[in-house]
């Protein structure tokens, strides 16, 4: 047994107060220490009352005089987390318990009561629980699960809002092996580099990338990924978050498409204002100079050839507006329905309107539409891109060479196409590329029939229903006009 | 009116411009010869011939009137090969762009090449034009 001395030394080291009940006299003898920590105070009346009066906070006040009596009575063990003031003024957390005697409880002369600090881990506790808090409802509120990957024996780890993300039931545990199914697939090669770096290299990511819910609905989510080292520094682990951004992520894919819709109506209001200003204004600028030259001119000949300018320049006019009026109904008509059009129906209305042409240039039309028999589209443009570029086909052929043209529609990647080649004069593309859609653009010279309208025309209705045209072609060989619908 | 100018030259595709400025050429006596060149390609093969041939340098126009819209070579596509052989041509040419576009985005564009000298928007009034042709010939 340890003298009161050395007690008092070690349990002083501990930061332990205690009290000794003298069970018969009901006296209570404070510790130097538990005196120090209340501030030694003067006392004048009971001792334990000062106690439950001055120094215990008040909330405590019942229960410990109950447990208090029930201790010295029934010898009841005692354990408790109170509140008590101390010589500052300020209440800080202990825990109180009694010594418990071993075995002669008939003997018993006196109870020990003990003080122990626990402020500072009460303290930590409380944070801990008030972080966990924030923690929890941030997560919520932004949707933002944790996952663990642990590399070494396989496992993954998700909380409760990943699971929810996921779509998945509570206690559904991922299979390592299954991981990749929550990832589109579109997306499987970009989740296993990063995988493979974070674990092979330490190589931390951060990807927005489109998952898998458990109901096969796809939706986008910001993931990050660390990796979590053992003390060799090996990688053991792969943890992160996961967020779900599915809703960001639409309506800034919307955003995006709106924009290119703006654009590209932007780009066809440049295209008319060009119109206007390069090919009505020749003809109104002409105009107002044959009327200059009118007033200038003395003899009644002169008049009259001038008078016949202007029946020219009226007929160009009127070729002029025309013109803009096809480019304009593109706008209109891209209010009306798209339709199930076979392309078979549309090819035969466009070989019955040209006819005389391909019989005078005795060209050959070959036409392939078993793979993509039909498609959604506007029929009238459907059937005015295919008489646009057969047209032009037949019209560069190369000279001398039966004019042979091939169509084909397909299907790859799931996009629908369609080409048609032809065994023309083709085109510099080095030189012409970049104009060939442009308008009034003509490149082959002494074709009076070169309007340079045509494929502006067909550029604009494909793009119009959000396709793409592209064209290759080799001088003298052919050309190449490929769509994608 | 004191001299005259000796050549001109007008590219244009369009064929009843081109007649009229004939007309008023002629009528008004502005110059003694006149070139015609329905696109860039053609004019441009013209110089790169006299410049080759190192042919009388009389063949060569005061000035030109140049037009931007045509098929095959357009105004800017000359400018861009034009620029490449003008100082190799013996002789002082005045450039006019000439153009029904009223769009800035020509105008700026046209005045930013040297050699233009002015950017002149169709029609051109018979006073500007005897004007000009006063001016090339002083």
């Amino acid at each position: 047994m340890l003298s009161d001395l050395q007690l008092n030394s070690i349990l002083e080291d501990f930061d332990i107060a205690y009290w000794k009940i003298n069970l018969f006299s009901k006296e209570i003898t404070w510790s130097e220490h538990f005196n120090l920590l209340v501030g030694n105070p003067e006392i004048h009346e009971d001792r334990f009352e000062f106690f439950i009066n001055h120094i215990l906070h008040p909330d405590y006040r019942y229960d410990f005089r109950i447990h208090f009596e029930q201790l010295i009575k029934e010898n009841e063990a005692f354990s408790f987390e109170i509140k008590l003031k101390l010589e500052n003024g300020k209440y800080r957390w202990f825990e109180c318990k009694n010594l418990k005697n071993k075995g002669h409880s008939s003997l018993r002369e006196t109870a020990v009561l003990l003080f122990v600090n626990i402020h500072q881990s009460k303290r930590d506790q409380y944070t801990i629980e008030e972080n966990f808090f924030y923690y929890r409802e941030t997560a919520e509120m932004t949707s933002t699960g944790g996952w663990y990957i642990d590399t070494v024996h396989k496992n993954i780890y998700w909380d409760d809002v990943s699971r929810k993300i996921v779509d998945c039931p509570k206690d559904f545990q991922p299979a390592y092996e299954d991981r990749m199914n929550f990832y589109a697939k579109e997306h499987h090669n970009r989740m296993k580099n990063a995988f493979d770096k974070c674990e092979n290299y330490g190589i931390p990511f951060k990807l927005e990338i489109k998952m898998v819910s458990f109901q096969n609905r796809e939706f986008w989510v910001r993931l990050t990924g660390k990796p979590v080292y053992n003390e060799e520094q090996e990688v053991i682990g792969i943890r992160g978050v996961l967020q779900n951004i599915d809703d960001n992520k639409n309506n800034e894919l919307n955003l995006q498409n709106s924009l290119d819709i703006i654009a590209t109506q932007n780009s066809r209001l440049f295209n008319f204002a060009h119109i206007v200003s390069h090919h009505l204004r020749s003809h109104s600028s002409n105009l107002s100079l044959i009327v200059e030259l009118l007033r200038e001119s003395k003899t009644d000949r002169d008049k009259l050839d001038l008078l016949a300018n202007v029946e020219d320049v009226a007929g160009n006019l009127d070729n002029a507006i025309s013109r803009l009026n096809d480019i304009v109904s593109i706008q209109t008509s891209l209010k009306k329905e798209r339709v199930r059009i076979k392309f078979e129906e549309a090819m035969e209305v466009v070989l019955a309107s040209i006819s005389s042409l391909i019989n005078r240039e005795n060209a050959k039309i070959v036409a392939e539409f078993q793979d993509l028999k039909e498609i959604r589209y506007i029929p009238e443009y459907l059937e005015s891109i295919l008489l646009n570029l057969i047209t032009n086909a037949i019209r560069y052929r190369q000279p001398g060479r039966k004019p042979v043209i091939f169509i084909q529609t397909y299907v790859e990647n799931d996009k629908e196409y369609l080409e048609i080649s032809d065994n023309g004069m083709g085109i510099d593309l080095e030189e012409y590329g970049d104009k060939m859609f442009g308008m009034y653009k003509s490149f082959h010279q002494n074709n009076p029939e070169a309007k340079g309208i045509g494929l502006f025309i067909t550029k604009n209705q494909v793009e119009a229903l959000g396709g793409t045209i592209s064209v290759s072609s080799t001088v003298n060989i052919g050309t190449t006009f490929k769509i994608q619908f | 009116m004191g001299q005259k100018v000796e050549l001109a030259c007008i590219i244009d595709d369009d064929k009843i411009y081109v007649n009229l400025v004939k007309k008023i050429i002629e009528i008004k006596k502005l110059s003694e010869n006149l070139l015609i060149y329905k696109n860039g390609k053609e004019a441009l093969d013209y110089f790169k011939e006299i410049m080759e041939n190192a042919t009388d340098e009389n063949k060569l126009p005061d000035i030109i009137f140049l037009d931007l819209n045509m098929p095959v070579m357009d105004g800017w596509e000359f400018l861009n090969e034009f620029i490449k052989i003008k100082n190799k041509l013996n002789k002082k040419i005045t450039l006019y762009v000439v153009s029904s576009s009223i769009d800035p985005r020509d105008l700026e564009r046209a005045r930013s090449f040297n050699l233009v000298t002015d950017y002149l928007i169709k029609p051109i009034e018979l006073k500007k034009f005897e004007k000009i042709f006063e001016k090339t010939a002083a």
